[in-house]
């Protein structure tokens, strides 16, 4: 028996090996590389000759306008997509699962909210980049409707293109954000509803008292995740415009920025790394520190109970495939 | 229902049902647009904006094909790079995730914690050290650098672990023991063909995201023939098309049919896979 066992642990190790291998190779030595490369002058053209410069790079990246405003410009359209998807995911998730209300065909309204979540995000860029230029068919429709004498340039005003940005994100996420924090909100035991209910309690007060409590570790995964997407978006702003961020750099993402600088004439690849450094260091403490810093809030007890109330969440998911 | 007044839950539902059309319009005009536009020759589009499909399909596709775009090319590279992609992404998460779930080893714990620490990495900030590696490999302008990275996803990891952990499978595993078979034998024979479902359901997924994928695809490849599909849509936005524009919108639409399609088909599995990776502790 004891053999046995022996064979079946070894088993294991050989079964992760491969993922251990794939993420080695792929994904630490290629971020120790940004890292290293990062601490260099290496250019495309000089790979051989590239020299040790210390902390040059990061020092002039905090001296740099242009980086700050990546970074702000990215916090921004992120923020500004955000609050409004969870904002619009909570209400119609709110309104869906309500018993009350009885809100017919849930599963159709949902899966056509996640349906832009599936489209290539270089289409939908090049799709809203025609539909809003100069002779594009939004500015026919303003114009032949008399809201404005002549056709606007959109996409060269500032505020449109972040807008439009914020928008285009918006609308890909939404649909996702509802459809996850349903499912937290069908893993919630319905006899805190059926009891609350006895006590005469409304819709919006269960929701206050009960749901938004309990939903607390699904909203941080939305939260983290799509900060963590949010700090690399590049897709979407890089070809909504000039592949620049324009105009004047108002939608230069973060990401944006490390690419001009890693397809300059030169080909700052040390520099590059050093945005992806800055931004991944970034990213990771504020994620890192979402996770700890919300676990760490509530008291041990509350911490068990929530803990209880996740694991139902993972018998309930065949009950949702079935009930659409 | 004694607490709200009938007539008052009445006005909700109509005030809901409106917000709901309004964003429902939101999400489906744009696409709507795009899918008819692509119908559309180009004088109609610059005519006016029309929700009704026209006849000008083939002849904008003609256009298009013209102007030494070659979508067919592009869309059998994107379409290797994603099938490779998920044949690797799929297998190899399923094993990994049913280590996690079978046996029992020294550092599973750490191992289980460090995979849902990776799902929150931010891996594409890694791309110029990954670049630069690939480079000195001779792997750039080569789709191995786009599919062999795929081996390691925690995302998937996490998804086979919870689909295994919802079957009940201990039993099946004993009985195979018995019968003598190996136990890589059993992950393949047995396992695998009862994970089928949410194999494809994260196959979707997988399949989905190779195929969208951009800034990987655009760092990483240089060579015209080798572009995929989201690296030819960008080219659509130069001079040679700038007035063609029926052409412009039948190459989009090609990017995003066979998606539609796909969803139409399962829109009920990617729906509930999504709850399923995301539901965690």
């Amino acid at each position: 028996m004891g053999l046995f066992r022996i064979r079946k642990s070894t088993y294991g190790y050989i079964f992760i090996t491969p993922f251990i291998i794939g993420f080695l190779v792929f994904g630490l030595y290629p971020l120790y590389n940004t890292f290293a490369l990062s601490l260099t002058s290496t250019t495309l053209m000089n790979a051989s000759s590239a020299e040790y410069i210390g902390l040059d790079n990061f020092k002039r990246l905090f001296a740099d306008d242009f980086f700050m405003k990546g970074i702000t410009n990215t916090w921004l359209l992120w923020l500004l997509n955000f609050t409004p998807q969870i904002g619009i995911a909570l209400l119609l998730s709110a309104w869906f699962t309500n018993a009350r209300l009885k809100i017919k065909a849930v599963g159709i309204w949902r899966a056509l909210f996640y349906l832009p979540n599936l489209l290539m995000p270089a289409t939908i860029a090049a799709l809203f980049f025609s539909l809003f230029q100069f002779y594009g068919p939004v500015n026919q429709a303003i114009v032949r409707l008399g809201f404005v004498d002549e056709a606007v340039h959109f996409l060269q005003k500032v505020s449109v293109a972040r807008i439009l940005v914020i928008f285009i994100q918006w609308w890909m996420w939404f649909g996702q954000t509802v459809i996850i924090i349903m499912a937290g909100i069908a893993a919630i035991p319905i006899h805190l509803y059926e009891a609350a209910m006895v006590d005469g309690a409304t819709g919006p007060q269960m929701f206050g008292r009960i749901t938004l409590p309990l939903l607390k570790p699904i909203m941080i995964y939305v939260f983290v995740t799509s900060l963590v997407g949010g700090m690399q978006m590049f897709d979407i702003p890089f070809l909504l415009t000039d592949q620049r961020g324009g105009p004047s750099s108002s939608i230069m993402t973060n990401n944006i920025l490390m690419y001009m600088k890693f397809s300059s004439s030169k080909g700052h690849i040390g520099a590059a790394s050093s945005v992806g450094v800055l931004v991944f260091i970034m990213t990771t403490v504020v994620a890192l520190g979402i996770f700890y810093f919300m676990r760490d809030r509530s008291a041990p007890s509350e911490r068990k109970k929530q803990e209880k109330s996740l694991r139902p969440l993972r018998t309930q998911i065949p009950q949702v495939k079935a009930q659409e | 229902m004694y607490d709200i007044p009938k007539l008052r839950r009445n006005l909700l539902r109509v005030f809901i049902y409106t917000v709901l059309v309004i964003l429902l319009l939101l999400t489906i005009v744009p696409i709507w647009l795009l899918l008819v536009n692509a119908t559309r020759s180009t004088t109609e589009i610059q005519q006016g904006i029309s929700f009704l499909p026209s006849t000008h399909l083939v002849e904008n596709y003609r256009i298009l094909g013209s102007k030494g775009i070659d979508l067919i090319q592009g869309f059998s590279n994107s379409m290797f790079v994603a099938v490779a992609s998920t044949i690797i992404t799929v297998y190899f998460s399923f094993l990994t995730a049913y280590a996690l779930v079978v046996y029992e080893f020294k550092g599973k714990e750490f191992f289980n914690n460090f995979v849902i620490v990776l799902v929150l990495i931010p891996t594409q900030l890694s791309i110029i050290g990954f670049y630069q590696y690939m480079s000195s490999l001779g792997l750039t302008d080569n789709y191995a650098s786009l599919i062999l990275p795929t081996i390691a996803n925690a995302a998937g990891v996490f998804f086979g672990k919870q689909y295994f952990e919802s079957m009940l499978i201990q039993d099946l595993i004993d009985a195979a023991r018995i019968d003598g078979a190996s136990e890589i034998g059993i992950f393949h024979r047995i396992m695998m063909p009862l994970a089928i479902p949410g194999a494809a359901t994260f196959g979707i997924f997988a399949f989905v995201f190779s195929w969208n994928n951009f800034f990987n695809a655009f760092i990483l490849i240089s060579s015209f023939d080798k572009y995929t599909l989201p690296m030819l849509v960008q080219t659509l936005r130069g001079d040679v098309y700038r007035t063609e524009y029926g052409a412009i919108y039948v190459g989009l639409a090609i990017t995003i049919v066979p998606i539609l399609i796909v969803y139409a088909l399962f829109s009920r599995y990617i729906v509930s896979g999504i709850a399923m990776g995301a539901v965690r502790e």
